[in-house]
């Protein structure tokens, strides 16, 4: 389905990475496998450094404390927006929302609407819809968008298929009416019947968390993980992207009328650098347009990685220009979303460590 | 045949494989080495397999057969 969205923009985008650093090969240790196919692994997927929280560290958090650095640095009055939007598949608990939770430690005003949404890896675009929508109120001026995940905290070490991609992060993206007659194409496909790919068992009511669901179990290949633990069906997923996803921007694209050579940037979410380079060559991208180093420096940090690929490689370019660019994120649903916008002349775009 | 036995020499990290190699009988034969087939047939031959279709494949000869196929229908 289509979506378009008029004098609308993304004003400013703040990263928070923990300063906790895990090395892949440290991680190696925790494998029943071979050295040299563990090796193989870091090379293809591009698996080097990630980023994980420390025991407790919560969403809330990484929230609180990119919030605060706003708010102390005049990039953001915290009187200045009007809804707060967190995409989280990771809450500090299953009930109250964990927005409410970080209105609640900054003390921000009650004019406001808190509102959680559990989505994962699609989960930038999914707040972007919302955060477009709820602006066609006067009553909103503003809405901040965060997206966070502590995923690490539901990966088992044991389980090559998930823990040595997985980082924790968060980032804070101010949206609000463009001045300018602008318009935002999007698209997005949505199939529940493959919700399976990508799935916590445990830990809601249909498998309550129990004893028995904490146990590790050999899950084949030499991999063990609990039912309480991240389950990822690494291939399935894999055909997924490279079935739906470039022929989703290659629609939005043809629709909207713009050739891919006048596309400056497609800003993926950070899957792994193997899948990236495989959707930019059926795309029939030069590889420099499809960014793909964030998997290698911070770990798959869930519906963060979009911003973070902004973030850390491009944070100047969009501080100071604008470009014609698409957002692609994909996942966890299973979710596939792409959007063509006009991104830059940020009021802020940068990127701070927790603690 | 031949350029699809060279690209899964490559996938399997050896010198040379023949059609009735068996794909397990090979050290590399692992998870990452069927996604990197997948990707090799993807981009090669235009036919995306799952990784069901590959793990059915005995030998590597089984394997061309199911991409030929594919590519037909």
């Amino acid at each position: 389905m289509k979506f378009t969205f008029r004098r609308k923009r993304i004003a400013g985008i703040l990263t928070v990475v923990p300063a906790n650093e895990r090395l892949f090969v440290d991680d190696m240790k925790n494998f029943n496998f071979p050295e040299a196919r563990s090796l193989k692994l870091k090379q293809v997927m591009g698996f080097d450094k990630h980023r994980v929280v420390t025991p407790g560290v919560c969403v809330s958090d990484l929230a609180v404390a990119g919030l605060e650095h706003l708010f102390k640095n005049g990039l953001l009055d915290r009187d200045g927006f009007d809804a707060l939007i967190l995409v989280t598949q990771t809450p500090d608990h299953i009930m109250p929302p964990t927005s409410n939770i970080i209105q609640g430690r900054l003390n921000l005003k009650h004019d406001m609407l808190c509102l959680d949404i559990n989505q994962g890896c699609a989960g930038f675009l999914i707040g972007l819809f919302e955060a477009f929508m709820l602006l066609k109120q006067e009553s909103i001026r503003r809405v901040v968008l965060i997206n966070a995940d502590v995923l690490s905290r539901k990966t088992s070490p044991q389980d090559r298929n998930s823990f040595p991609l997985v980082g924790d992060a968060a980032s804070i993206t101010v949206v609000e009416r463009d001045p300018e007659d602008s318009v935002i194409h999007a698209s997005l496909k949505m199939d529940g019947t493959r919700n399976e790919a990508l799935m916590i068992p445990a830990g809601g009511m249909r498998l309550p968390s129990s004893p028995e669901t904490a146990v590790l179990e050999d899950v084949g290949d030499g991999n063990r993980r609990a039912k309480d633990h991240l389950r990822m069906d690494g291939s399935a997923v894999f055909n997924f992207v490279q079935m739906e996803v470039p022929e989703l921007i290659q629609d939005l694209l043809a629709t909207v009328g713009v050739p891919l050579e006048k596309v400056d940037y497609i800003l993926s979410h950070q899957a792994n650098r193997f899948m990236l380079e495989k959707l930019a060559d059926k795309l029939k991208l030069p590889r420099e347009k499809m960014p793909n180093n964030i998997v290698e420096h911070f770990g798959n940090s869930s519906g963060v990685t979009v911003p973070l690929v902004i973030a850390f490689n491009l944070a100047e370019h969009f501080r100071k220009n604008r470009s014609q660019v698409v957002l692609a994120n994909y996942g966890v649903g299973l979710t596939w979303s792409a959007m063509l916008l006009q991104l830059g002349g940020l009021k802020f775009c940068e990127m701070i460590e927790y603690p | 045949m031949e350029e699809f036995l060279k690209k899964m020499a490559a996938v399997l990290e050896v010198e040379a494989v023949q059609e009735t190699d068996v794909l397990k009988s090979f050290a590399a034969w692992d998870s990452l080495s069927v996604l990197s087939t997948i990707a090799m047939i993807d981009v090669s031959y235009g036919v995306n397999l799952h990784a069901s279709e590959v793990q059915a494949a005995t030998t590597i000869g089984c394997l061309w057969r199911t991409v030929e196929a594919k590519k037909r229908m």
